[in-house]
Parts: C-alpha cells; structure tokens; sequence
C-alpha cells in the first residue's frame, strides 16, 4: 500500500505516453515525395516508448514514500482565486484583476492588516502600469468593462 | 584578444553596468528570500529581457543567477532557512555559528568564498569554453545528438525523488518539443487545430508557470512559519588566521563546484552539497562540523558559486544547459535569436566575453554588496509570505503575457503551473522539463540528420567514435546503479547459502 502513489503517477505517466502515441496517427501523411528518412511521427512515436518504459520501471521500483498530504482549504482557495482570475480579467481587465486577486489570495492567506494589504496590493498594481504600461507601453488587455468605458 | 578587450569594454556602457547592478541587487533579495530561487527569477523576469540588446540581457541574468546563491546564504545563515536551495549545506555550520554570535563572521566568510569560488569560475570559463567550443566546431548531427541524449541523461542527478521519476519528466519536455509544426515535413503535431500551439509551445509561460506559479501553489499548502531573524553583528572581513584555516576549504569548494557544474545538468545545489562532504573530509578541525564549523561555510560557498560559471561552460561551448538555470538563461537566449554552441565563438565573441566581464564584475559587485549591506538584505526574509506569493503570481501573468501580448501565453502559464505544482506534490522535479523542453528541438534535428548521413540505419553510430563514447558514457551513467543494486541483491543470497 506504501508503494500506491508512485504506481499511480508511473499509471499516469503511461496513459499519457499512450495517448500521445495514439495521436500520432491523426498526424497529416507526408507526400511521398516529401518523405525522406524520419518522418514527423515517428521521433515524438519514440518518446513515447521511452516515457512509457519510464512508467513501467517507476510501477517496478516505486519509492516508499507517503502520499502526499490533502491540500488545506487555502490551497484549494488559491488554485481556484488562480483559475478564476481569468474569467475576471476579461471582465474588468488585468490592472483591476490583480488588484482584486492580490487583496483577496493576502486575505486568504491570513493577513488581517487591513492597510499594509490595500497598501501594498495598490502599490504593486501602481509600479506594474508604470513599468509595463508606461515604460514598455505594453497595451494591457482592458476587459469588458474597460472596452465599454474607455474605449 | 581584440575580442577579448571588447568584450570588456562593455563594462563601460551604463546600460550594461545598470543591468549588472540590477541584476545583482534582485539576486541577493531574491537570493535571500525563502522559495523564490534564482531559477524562478529569472523565468518571471525573462520577458523583460526581450526588449534589451542580448549582451544586456546576458549581463542581467548572469548577474542575478550569480548573486542569488549568495543571498541565499543570507537567510541561511540568520534564520536557518536557505533562501536558495543551493544554500542549504550552509545553513547546517552557518546557522550554528549565527547562534554563537558569530553571524557576521559567518557571513563575511560566505561573501568572500562565494566571490573566490565564483571568480575562479569565470576565469575557467573564460578558458575552458573556447577550448571545449574548438573541440566540438567538428561536431556533426550524430555527435551532438549523443550530446542532447548524454545532458539529458544527467537530469537523472538533478533533485526530486529519484533518477526515472526525472528522466520522466525530461522525456515529457522533449514530447512538448515536439508539439507544433515540424519543420522538416510541414506536418502538425499535438496542436488539436488550436492556432497558439502551431508555432510550438513558447518557453517563457512554461518556465513560469514551472517555477513561480507552481512554487506559489505549493507554498499554499503549507502555513509557512513566521522567520525570526537571530540579532547580529555587521557582516566581518575575515582575519588572516580565519583565512589560513579555510583557505583549503575554500580551494576545494572552488575546484569541485567548476566541476560539477560543468556537467551537463548538475547545478549549484549538489556542487555545495559535495563541496560541504569533501570539506569536513580533508578538514584538519573535523571535530567542529556540527557545531559551527567556518570552514563548513566556506566550502560550500565557493562550491556553489564555482558551479555557476562552470554550468555556463556547456551552455556557451555546445547549446547544452549545466544546470535548471542555465536551461532558461539558454531558452532566454533563443527567444533572443542567439543560439549558443560553438559557431557563437565564432559568430559572437564580443558577447561571450561581455558575459565572462559581467559575471566577473557581479562577483566583485556581490562581494561588496555583501559585506556592506548584508544585515539589510536580510530582513527582506521579513516580507510576510501572505504580501509575497500573491504578488508573485501577479508578476508571472504579467511575465507570461508580456512577450507576446497573448492570453493564450496566460492560459498556458496556469496549465504549466497547476502540472508543476502536482509534479511537486508527487516527488517530480521541475527543472529537468525544462532540459527536456528545450533540447527536444535540438534532439530531433540531429536524430533526423544522423539518419540521413547513415543512410537509416542506427549502425552508424559505431562508426563515430565520440557519439559513440558519449553514448556508452550515457548508458553506464544510466544502467550503472541499476546493476550495482542487482549485484547487492545477488551477493548476500551468495553469501546466505
């Protein structure tokens, strides 16, 4: 039982290599013509087979280590404060996205200090335009709101 | 020689002087601040180096992957938490020494072994690389494929859980290589009709994600301590006497981190790990080791800081990276046009020598900065980690979508962070993806062009007696422990009957 999670990874690892051998053949022929010694399927074919004997010699000789431990409740907070910034972005735009993820991620990390976070996430979002925007006049996407105001 | 003095003057220029003092000052806060390592730096700030001249971006990441090791010492000496992986054997005498009241000894010493050890790299640098560029200018396809194949295999040795678990994610890396078009047939590859990944998949989100978002997922599951920093003197200037007592230690760090760190692949954190081993092997005090040993310090700082102008070696001369750090400042160069390996000696010898002057010059800068500022860097290990890490996320989306000016960049970020964060939890090493990511290309070309000098047939090897030597090196390398371990098994069931 000790052994399960690296025969996990190594059961991972094979249903990848697998797959991406079996997409190969959806690649587009060559022309005869074309074709001259290895073709395009036939190295990332070989990787495959490499990546697959890896999984099995993983599945062999599995370490004996411990599951690794569940993930908190802010961890799960952060991937999803991670996954939602995007949706958000298009919303309001990046500047305003980082403002709001830098305040909200600060405060589900524990800090409670009200000014130092509102402080430093306005700082940062601040130095960001001046640098980026300002500096290497790097056009920002504006998001839905900002497209509707500002454009 | 002329290329060599204008190599040097390039230290005049203010913008390359600025990007070197830039580039030294991050190194040391990075350095010193817990989780964020030079490599992870020098990914989310990739993107800024794409609008200056290759020289100064050269000179930056140069500078910052220089003074990194040593911030890292920092903390591990004042608050017994390495900033920098590779500070961790320093931290076992440095943090002893620190409860002692003698941080800034232990500091000062560090400052000093980490410029000799990295000064001394340099200048082996600066000979060794055209030497090793020289040999391999008759390299062909085959040579070099057993070249691509033998870095690779050193990825066995580079950290996580073990030697396939690393080979598995290097051989991933060179399957994302594959994605896009090949260039050789015209034929999509693993793009699924989406028009981002035609062109291939772009390094810098990948480094990014890899490193920084990963690092910040990881951190988020764990309720990080609150570092408390141990009082402390001013950094010292060490003594004469201090000097004579770890003089060998810091030679023998100096040599073995050059050393290792020219391997392909090995890096800084197992140059200090060796270079600590060996110095309580020749000391004369070993007696001290584990209570506060300065020679434990010393060692272990030249050697980490030897590694970083040995793993340039390998990266300079052939295209291939000494290390996770020298694999970005490589895939950072590519994104720059500039291909290193030995036709750069050729092409480019003004850059090469710009590079050896600005790590020379971040070495003496480092020193200085060190000795001078040393109580001040650390207290940037005060930053709460809650200001931290969400403020390194914020810099990554903006380091993924920079470039390119690209969501898709951004996406591809999140996805690379989220594998990396599980690669992590499971006891995978990022880093060798990014070896495998960024010879994958290289691999390919030269498998596909040895096949046509062999006229298909993969005999041919034999008939190239460097590839082929490279090659037997590789599978020794790789089967080597696998038979010591079967031998061990074998002998007791000998002896038992």
């Amino acid at each position: 039982m000790r052994a399960q999670p690296d025969r996990l990874c190594a059961a991972a690892v094979a249903a990848v290599a697998i797959a991406a051998f079996a997409a190969t053949y959806g690649f587009d022929e060559v022309p005869p013509g074309l074709a001259q010694g290895l073709g395009a399927a036939e190295f990332p074919r070989l990787v495959c087979l490499v990546l697959l004997g890896l999984a099995v010699l993983l599945a062999l000789n599995p370490a004996s280590r411990k599951p690794p431990p569940r993930v908190p409740a802010a961890g799960w907070g952060t991937m999803g404060l991670a996954i939602g910034f995007l949706p958000l972005m298009m919303v309001v735009g990046m500047l305003p996205a980082m403002l709001v993820f830098l305040i909200a991620l600060g405060w589900l990390w524990g800090e409670r200090r009200r000014g130092l976070l509102l402080g430093s996430a306005v700082g940062l979002v601040a130095g960001i335009w001046l640098v980026f925007v300002r500096l290497f006049a790097l056009s920002l996407p504006g998001g839905w709101l900002g497209d509707r105001f500002f454009s | 020689m002329d290329a060599f003095l204008a190599g040097m003057a390039t230290l005049t220029d203010p913008l390359i002087l600025g990007m070197i003092l830039a580039g030294t000052v991050l190194g040391i806060v990075v350095g010193a601040l817990p989780g964020i390592s030079g490599s992870t730096t020098i990914a989310l700030l990739l993107p800024l180096t794409i609008g200056v001249s290759p020289i100064a971006a050269l000179a930056f990441m140069g500078s910052v992957y220089c003074a990194a090791n040593f911030g890292g010492s920092i903390t591990a000496i004042l608050v017994n938490a390495p900033g920098d992986p590779s500070s961790s054997a320093t931290a076992i005498e440095g943090y002893r020494l620190a409860e002692r009241g003698q941080a800034g000894l232990a500091l000062g010493m560090s400052a000093v072994a980490s410029a000799i050890g990295g000064i001394f790299s340099v200048v082996m640098l600066i000979f060794a690389a055209p030497l090793l560029a020289r040999a391999a200018y008759s390299f062909g396809p085959p040579e070099y494929f057993a070249l691509a194949v033998f870095g690779l295999s050193m990825c066995a040795a580079i950290g996580g859980d073990g030697r396939v678990k690393n080979l598995i994610t290097a051989a991933l890396g060179v399957l994302l290589a594959t994605v896009g078009i090949d260039l050789t047939s015209g034929v999509e590859r693993y793009s699924f009709g989406i028009m981002e990944l035609s062109d291939g998949i772009n390094f810098v989100p990948v480094l990014i994600g890899l490193f920084a978002v990963s690092e910040m997922l990881d951190q988020s599951t764990r309720r990080a301590e609150e570092p408390k920093l141990i009082s402390m003197d001013a950094a010292k200037l060490p003594t004469g006497a201090d000097f004579r007592k770890c003089g060998r230690a810091i030679g023998i760090g100096s040599v073995i981190g050059a050393f290792i760190g020219a391997l392909p692949a090995l890096g800084a954190t197992t140059a200090a790990l060796v270079g600590y081993n060996e110095t309580q092997r020749w000391s004369k005090h070993k007696h001290e080791f584990g209570h506060g040993a300065l020679e434990g310090v010393a060692g272990p700082e030249a050697a980490n800081n030897a590694a970083v102008g040995g793993s340039m070696v390998p990266t300079l001369a052939l295209g291939i990276p000494g290390s996770a750090t020298t694999a970005i400042i490589l895939a950072g160069l590519i994104v720059q046009g500039v291909r290193p390996g030995p036709h750069l000696f050729n092409e480019q010898p003004v850059l090469l020598y710009a590079v050896f002057a600005s790590m020379l010059a971040a070495n003496l800068l480092y020193l200085v900065l060190g000795l001078g500022m040393a109580k001040l860097f650390a207290r940037i290990s005060l930053i709460p980690p809650t200001l931290l890490w969400p403020a390194v996320f914020v810099l990554s989306v903006i380091g993924a979508y920079g470039p390119n000016q690209s969501m898709g960049d951004v996406v591809i970020m999140l996805v690379a962070g989220g594998v990396g964060f599980l690669f992590r939890r499971h006891g995978f090493s990022p880093a060798p993806l990014i070896m495998g990511l960024v010879l994958g290309g290289m691999l390919e070309e030269a498998l596909k062009q040895s096949m046509i000098i062999f006229d298909q047939n993969p005999l041919g090897f034999a008939h190239r007696p460097i590839a082929l030597l490279l090659l037997a090196v590789t599978l020794s390398g790789l089967l080597g422990p696998l038979l010591l371990r079967m031998l061990r098994v074998v002998r007791p069931q000998k002896e038992a009957v």
